[in-house]
Formats: C-alpha cells, structure tokens, sequence
C-alpha cells in the first residue's frame, strides 16, 4: 500500500434549481494512493465534472454538500477548511487541467503571467525567478521555443500548446493531487495521445496521483491504474483497470465498452449506442437508475438502488452482476 | 501609420460637418450680431450699416469658407462684441474646461470601477443592491442639482471647499484642484452611474468564464481575480462609454462652469451665442468637437492596451 493522497468519503453534491434539488454527486467515496491514476469514466451528466470539482471545493454559491461527506487531502478535511486555507491548498496541493484549453486561459494576460502568478503567490518567489521557472515549465512540458512564447498570449498558440500550458500552470506548484477534467475532449485526436502522454510521464515524474476524467474508454485504458465508471451521481463500477475490462460485472460498463467501435468492425456497421436517456437527477427513478435502460433489468432491479460492493478490489452496483447468471 | 492617416481623415470630416452645421445653425437663429453691435435703440438703418460692413450680407457658404480659410492660415477670427482675439479667447479658456472634464471623469472612473466590481462579484447580493440604489438616486438627478446641494452641504454647511472660482496650477497643484473638486463631483456622480452598470453587466458575465474557474484552482484571492483577470476583459464597454460621455461632459460642464464661475469655454460659448457672436461660436465648437475625436482616439488606443488580441491584428494589418 501506498501513501493515501486523497480519501472521498461519501461525497454528495446537490444544486438548489428552480425544479428542485438537483443530485449530482449521490454519495461517491474512493481512494487514491501517491502515483496512481484514477480514471473516472461517464457519459455527459452522469456528475464527473461535479465531482472534480468537488474535491477542488469549487462549487457555485446554490450548490448544497451534508456534512457528512468527507474530502481527506494529505490528512486534512478539506469541507472543514476555511476559503483562505483552501486557497493555500489550491496549487500547491490539489490542481486541475480543465477541458477546453481555448477558454482556460485568460486572453489578456500572457501566459508567462499565468504561470508566474501561482509561483508568486504560492511559493513567494521573485518576479525573475518566477520567469525563469516559468520557461523551464513551459520546456517540461514540451512547448516548443518556450523562452519567446512565455511572453505570448493564448490566442498566438494553439489548442494542443494551450494545453501544454494548462498542464504547465498545474504543475508548477508541484501539486500531490492532479485532476485532469477531460483534458483531450476539446483537442485534435492527433494531439490527444500527446497530452495524454505528457500528463501521464508529468504524473511519473513528480510522483503525484491523478484522477483522470473523460467519456472515453479507451482513454482509460493504457493510463490508468484504476478506473471508476459512474452513472447518475454514483460509482456503479469500480475495479483495476485490466480487471475491469476482462471481467465486466456491470451491464452499463459492458453497454459503454461495446458503444466503441472497433478497427475490425466490418464498414457501416451501426454503433451499439445505448438506448434511452440518462435518468432526471431531480427526481431520480425508484431502484437502480441504469434499469430502465438495461437489457437485463428484472423487477429486482426496481426495489432499490443496489450499493457498491463486491470481493476485493472489484466492486460493483448491481443486483443481477453479468457472469453470475450461470453460477446462480 | 496607415492606421492614423485613416483617423485623421475622419477627423477632418467630423470637423468640416460640425462647423458647418454650426455655422448654419448660427445664422438660422433669429438676430445677428449686429443688433448686439448698434444697441438697444438703434434704428434698422444703423444695424444694415454695420451688417455690410461687416459682411453679414453675404451668402452663409461664402462667408463660412471665408471663415475656413481664415483657420487655415491661422487667423480665427475676432470676437466682435469684445475684440478678443478668439484663438486667445478659446485657448485660454479650453485648458479649465478640459481639466474639470478629466477630473470627472477620473472621479467618475473611480467610483464605478470598485462599485462595479462589487455588484458583479455577487448579483442580487446585499453590496449589489445597495450599490444599484445609489446608483440610481445619483443618476436621477441632474448634474446642476446636484451641484447645489453640493455647495450647499460642503461648502456653505461644512466649509470643507470653496463654493465658487478658480486657481490656475502655478498657484500649486491643491489650490488648483481644491475648487475644481465640487463641479468635477457633479458631472462624475451622474456619469459614474452608467460606467458602473455597463462595468457590472459585463464583468457578471466574464466572471462566468473558464479562465476565471481556473485562476480560482489556482488558488488566486477574489481581490486578485477581479482586478487582474476581470477587469479588463470586462471594461471594453465601459471604456466606449468613457469616450461617448465627453460629448454629454461637454455639455455638462457648460452648466457647471456657470454655476462654480469657472472660467472655463463654457461662459465664453453661452456669452457668445447670446450675443450671435459667431467666430466666437465658430471657435469653441471646433475645439469641443476636436476633444471628441481626440477622446475617441484614446479609446481606439485604450482597446488595444486592454486585448492583446486587437494589438496583434493591428500589427498584421
């Protein structure tokens, strides 16, 4: 075992909308050791954005978190921490790389300012020490020329060197915890293996641990260590990541992974999308909210949501698990 | 370069028009100056006389390229009620009207900026609607109102300022702004108004933008994010309105002038258009309408200082 970065425990998030309570984030909890990558997979609403930032605690004004969830970062509680003591954490501690590197930065200033100012801020360092810090950044993280683009602004740059920068500005404080929002969502696919790659050798070489969000199964696959598949506000699946993938206990798992095309598909095959909507977080369905979208969904299923459990490392959300039906 | 011959060739149109206008408006009133010339009891002979001496009689076309003319080779013409060379005339007066409009602005400046900043921080929030209550108190009422109620309170109740005149700045920099205090205060309470909610509607909605969410992962204060990341993606509006206001300024101060005894270009313009003074005339409204231009200028100027993005297409193009 490893050292625990970060402990989530029972993390729910709520907004106050005009319909009502808004679930977002119902009662997730996972942990994550020094080195490790967590991949958070999910289709658009199912609460990963949320989550992020959650843990950052940079939620809106009408958002609504119980007390009794728990965000452990380093040992600290960061829901007991005061705005002042977690702006001191964000940076230093706790980072994040958002998903669209076009509206990220801030187009007025140059992004040689948008690096220094967090090593001004967090670790005091002097105008020219900032500078020079910055450009070595910007060379960490493959920039190219990063001695004339550090004067640059975002929009001389394009969207996979953006992102470099964000990546830059994460890092520059040496943060423990790295959140990567869906960083390649918004990029050419050409580009998207380098980010990735670069965030992935960024996290080896500063020992940090990542939680590495995106729609995209494949993403997941080569980089992480352990993956989390969410759905409505909650982890339905969580295993290491090869396990996940050989052995697939729960079916909305399966229906994302077949949802991929494959190169060995024959042409103008129709994609396994999943059929349905995604469930109303305001008033969500009685049971497991994946039923009524399930292939194998019985009147089981309905009764109530099914709580993440299973043997080991494996755990999963279902009453009716896929390889069991023969066992049982 | 090209950039400033394109300026300067509308300078010369906004200029040409509003003379010209001017000068048509002029000689549309009813009177002439040369009734304020011959006096109360002369007779319609004595004001013909006069008229043709001076050459009133002629075309208004004629006499306004006359006038052109004179301009061009640096004659401006004399006043004909007080003999006063009008270049002398205006450019002695022009620097007080052009000081109390920068101070009001300034004024203006000062207070929407931080007032601004504070409404869009939290909208509907308690500062927000306290703030949009002065606001709306202060631009209700009219500039030369709130003049007197502010002579009333600072001068004649407190005795912090003087009610009335004017220092030149080489009897020192605070004699000279001590009595241009309470009238750059009226014109800056109306206009800072409007500043303020363009500065608030703007900078709510940048405040929603992701390079604002991430300076916040960065762990950067409030403070910071609103006066380094805010401001000024936040104030090309504003700063449009700083250039449109100086034509209402222009107007404002004209009241103002009168009211503190400023001798400012406003009671030269008022005396002068009483009397039909038209070179007088002539000469205030090329240099209100060259401040107009010039303060649009800035603005063009100011754009490029506050987006890197308008910089770089200017040097391309």
């Amino acid at each position: 075992m490893g050292e625990i970065i970060l402990d989530v425990r029972n993390q729910r998030t709520a907004f106050a909308t005009a319909r009502g309570m808004l679930n977002a984030v119902d009662g997730v909890s996972f942990t994550l050791e020094r080195g490790k990558t967590l991949g958070v997979v999910g289709e658009s609403g199912s609460g990963k954005s949320v989550l992020s930032r959650s843990v950052m605690r940079l939620l809106p004004g009408n958002s609504v978190v119980p007390s009794d969830s728990k965000v452990i970062l380093n040992g600290k509680d960061l829901t007991r921490l005061s705005e002042t003591e977690l702006r001191r954490l964000r940076g230093p501690e706790m980072a994040i790389v958002f998903q669209d590197p076009m509206t990220s930065l801030n187009p007025v200033l140059s992004i040689g300012k948008q690096i220094m100012e967090v090593l001004m801020f967090h670790m005091g360092m002097k105008k020219g020490p900032a500078k020079e810090k910055a450009v070595e950044l910007l060379r960490a993280v493959g920039l190219p020329q990063p001695d004339v683009r550090v004067n640059q602004y975002p929009h001389q740059l394009s969207g996979g060197m953006r992102q470099r920068v964000a990546i830059a500005i994460a890092i520059a404080c040496e943060p423990d915890l790295l959140i990567a929002d869906e960083p390649t969502t918004a990029l050419d696919v050409t580009v998207q293996a380098e980010i990735l790659d670069l965030l992935q050798r960024m996290v080896k070489e500063r020992n940090m641990a990542m939680i590495l969000i995106t729609h995209d199964m494949g993403v997941v696959a080569g980089r992480c260590d352990e993956v989390a598949v969410m759905y409505a506000g909650r982890i339905v699946e969580k295993a290491p990541v090869r396990e996940l993938f050989n052995n697939t206990r729960m079916p909305y798992t399966a229906a994302l992974l077949s949802s991929i095309p494959k190169v060995t598909d024959p042409p103008h095959r129709k994609l396994d999308a999943i059929e349905g909507r995604p469930p109303d977080l305001i008033n969500p369905p009685q049971g497991c909210p994946f039923a009524p979208r399930c292939k194998f969904a019985g009147p089981e299923c309905e009764e109530q949501v099914p709580p993440l459990e299973g043997p080991g490392a494996h755990q999963y959300a279902c009453v009716k698990p896929l390889g069991e039906e023969v066992a049982a | 370069m090209r950039y400033l011959l394109y300026r300067l060739r509308r300078l010369a149109i906004v200029l040409a028009a509003v003379t010209f206008v001017t000068f048509l408006l002029v000689n549309v009133l009813p009177g002439d100056v040369a009734y304020e010339m011959a006096g109360m009891d002369s007779s319609e002979e004595e004001v013909q006389e006069i008229r043709e001496e001076l050459g009133l009689d002629r075309p208004v076309v004629i006499r306004y390229f006359e006038w052109v003319g004179g301009v061009f080779v640096g004659d401006w013409g004399t006043s004909f009620i007080s003999s006063e060379d009008v270049w002398h005339a205006v450019t002695d007066r022009f620097p007080v009207s052009f000081e109390l409009m920068l101070l009001a602005q300034i004024l203006a400046l000062a207070m929407a900026i931080p007032a601004g900043m504070a409404s869009a921080f939290r909208p509907n929030g308690r500062a927000d609607r306290i703030i949009g209550a002065l606001a709306f108190a202060s631009v209700s009422m009219p500039s030369f109102m709130t003049a007197i109620l502010l002579i009333f309170v600072f001068a004649l109740g407190l005795g912090w300022l003087p009610a009335t005149g004017y220092e030149p700045l080489s009897s020192g920099l605070w004699a000279n702004l001590k009595p241009m205090i309470l009238p750059a205060l009226s014109l800056a309470l109306v206009e800072w108004t409007i500043l303020m909610r363009t500065l608030r509607v703007e900078m709510i909605s940048v405040l929603q933008e992701n390079y604002i969410a991430l300076a916040r992962a960065k762990g950067m204060s409030n403070l910071r994010i609103l006066w380094v990341h805010a401001l000024r993606p936040s104030s090309f509006s504003m700063i449009t309105l700083l250039g449109l206001q100086v034509a209402r300024l222009l107007g404002g101060t004209i009241i103002i002038e009168q009211i503190f005894g400023i001798p400012g270009v406003g009671r030269l313009l008022i005396h002068a258009v009483y009397t039909r003074d038209f070179v007088v005339i002539q000469g205030c409204v090329t240099f209100f309408a060259l401040a107009f231009v010039t303060a649009n200028f800035l603005v063009d100027i100011a754009y490029a200082w506050l987006d890197p993005r308008v910089r770089t297409r200017g040097s391309h193009g």
